[in-house]
């Protein structure tokens, strides 16, 4: 290994030990102070804010203090903002999360509402709900912060440095795994899943991984190509933020409501692993391609 | 680009400075009220604390955007003389970098503020244990800045920062003047009528029907206004030029 990698290598395991350790330590520290997991708990909605704003903001702390630790100065750091020619994943960043949790609810739709056609199910579609619906994706936008916090983690330092060391479908892979064993505290503590499901907690960490490895294709694509990191961070902001419940809540029927309140959280998961995997090999596809020259100038310019 | 913004927040260091301290200043506030009322004597929030809660929250919000907007014109002021036009005209990114450097500051500035009023929020949801979130009226209020800069910054460029502050001023008080002129001789029955108090009354009203629709636009409106009035700003920036004193 030469020594530029070995480097790299130093600073990829301490921004890793930097961003994974407080997770580690968190959680199960609130789980023995409150006597169950975390995100079944009544009581622990300070935990449930806590994490889900400044828990979330930790990787871009460990890339900062990573980069101050490491004295790499702040080269490549993804934080410019450039549209010249890019404005298509700029637009996809937006498109893409609304797009597929629309997917995802139509498949919910056929896979668990029997007997419920789809007229019936999405019946209340009308202007208050578009105008809600475009309110919920206004809101996102101050989602965007927290979501930047993982992104410039993740993205904007993990996935350049697993790039150096390893070929690029790979270091996608581990990216993307990776990111989803960081959320493991959260999984076992009931955030995705709750704790009752089969194969509970390992089953849900692995779906989670899976999600992430899906994910973290059409993100990584999009802050290669923009050289920017915001994009990530408007999609990850809106993956958040718009689920597919919310199509539900919005346009559904009280019989899809309440067809929907009988699936449980894992099984709702599975079609969003489906759609987010097909996007995700697309993405990947996409990825393995090669840049146009230009992209080479803005890298340069970057 | 990055040079000019670079020059932007050095010649308004001060006046962003005030700004940021400002918006945390009325954060602080909110988080002391919720500090003494329900953390210390170990409360949660009733239903009867709620409305006025909510009024605090939305006001201190109001005042940590509205406030720093008052101080825009600086921004323009520093570079208010022929000799400095002249100079941005010379440079590669010539009048429309010149110009989306100040748009961008502006963006830059506002998207601070609404990092700090966030924080301060998500805290104080943690202090109420989850019964205040004003996360939506933190986005409104970030977007009506965004629309009065909007309207403002061309006639910044255009007639200079003193008059475009005197537009923004001019539109603002037309605002509360219409709305007066409605609450005193306007349809007021929806409000009146009503079995709940005003504040709820107005609520109700503002999600009722399609009303909801209509409101959700806004946003989206004062983005599209921000970045139109950035197109107009880059093509009258030479005209404005001419008319600077020195």
């Amino acid at each position: 290994m030469s020594s530029s990698k070995k480097l790299t290598l130093k600073r990829l395991l301490i921004y890793l030990v930097l961003a994974f350790v407080p997770f580690y330590i968190i959680i199960p520290a609130m789980w023995s102070y409150f006597g169950e997991p975390v995100f079944i708990c009544e009581d622990a909605v300070v935990a449930v804010y806590c994490f889900g704003v400044f828990g979330m903001m930790i990787p871009s702390f460990a890339h900062l203090i990573t980069r101050l630790v490491t004295k790499e100065g702040f080269k490549n750091s993804f934080l410019g903002a450039y549209f010249k020619g890019k404005m298509g994943y700029w637009t996809a960043s937006v498109i893409v999360p609304i797009g597929y949790s629309a997917v995802i609810a139509v498949l919910v739709w056929e896979l668990y509402m029997d007997g419920v056609s789809f007229s019936d199910a999405f019946g209340n579609i009308g202007l208050q709900s578009a105008g809600i619906l475009l309110i919920q994706i206004a809101y996102s936008v101050i989602c965007f912060f927290p979501a930047f916090g993982e992104e410039w983690g993740w993205r904007g330092y993990m996935m350049p440095k697993l790039m150096e060391l390893m070929p690029k479908p790979l270091a996608v892979l581990v990216g993307g795994v990776l990111w989803g064993l960081w959320h493991a505290p959260l999984t076992v503590a009931g955030h995705n899943f709750g704790v009752d499901y089969p194969g509970y907690p390992f089953v849900g960490i692995g779906m989670m991984c899976l999600m992430c490895t899906a994910l973290n294709a059409f993100l990584t694509l999009l802050t290669e190509r923009t050289k920017s990191v915001y994009p990530a961070a408007f999609t990850h902001a809106l993956n958040n933020n718009i689920n597919m419940t919310i199509w539900f809540l919005l346009f559904g029927s009280e019989t899809a409501v309440e067809k929907l309140n009988g699936v449980t959280k894992f099984s709702l998961f599975l079609p969003m692993i489906c759609v987010t995997a097909v996007g995700g090999i697309i993405c990947f596809a996409l990825l393995m391609k090669k840049e146009k020259p230009e992209s080479a100038e803005l890298d340069k310019a970057a | 680009m990055s040079g000019l913004l670079y020059k932007n927040f050095r010649l308004n260091l001060a006046s962003m400075i005030f700004s940021l301290i400002t918006a945390a200043f009325c954060c602080l506030t909110m988080l002391l009220v919720c500090l003494f009322a329900f953390v210390l004597p170990g409360k949660t929030p009733e239903a009867d604390d709620m409305q006025s809660l909510t009024f605090g929250f939305a006001a201190c919000y109001f005042l940590a955007f509205w406030l720093p907007s008052m101080a825009s014109s600086t921004l323009f002021q520093v570079d208010e003389s022929k000799t400095c036009c002249a100079f941005a005209m010379s440079l590669p990114q010539g009048a429309k970098g010149h110009v989306e450097a100040k748009y961008y500051y502006i963006l830059i500035l506002n998207l601070s503020i609404m990092f700090i009023t966030f924080v301060s929020d998500t805290v104080t949801a943690m202090m109420t244990g989850g019964m205040t979130d004003n996360t939506l009226v933190i986005v409104l209020l970030f977007a009506l800045v965004l629309l009065l800069s909007a309207i403002e910054i061309p006639f910044m460029i255009r007639f200079g920062s003193q008059r475009g502050m005197a537009i923004k001023g001019a539109v603002v008080g037309g605002i509360i003047i219409f709305a007066l002129l409605y609450l005193l001789f306007g349809d007021m029955s929806w409000l009146l009528e009503s079995d709940n108090d005003p504040l709820t009354a107005l609520m109700e009203w503002l999600q009722s029907g399609d009303m909801v629709f209509w409101l959700s636009l806004f946003p989206y409106v004062s983005v599209i206004a921000y970045y139109l009035s950035c197109r107009i700003s880059v093509k009258i920036y030479r005209k404005g030029a001419e008319n600077y004193e020195q």
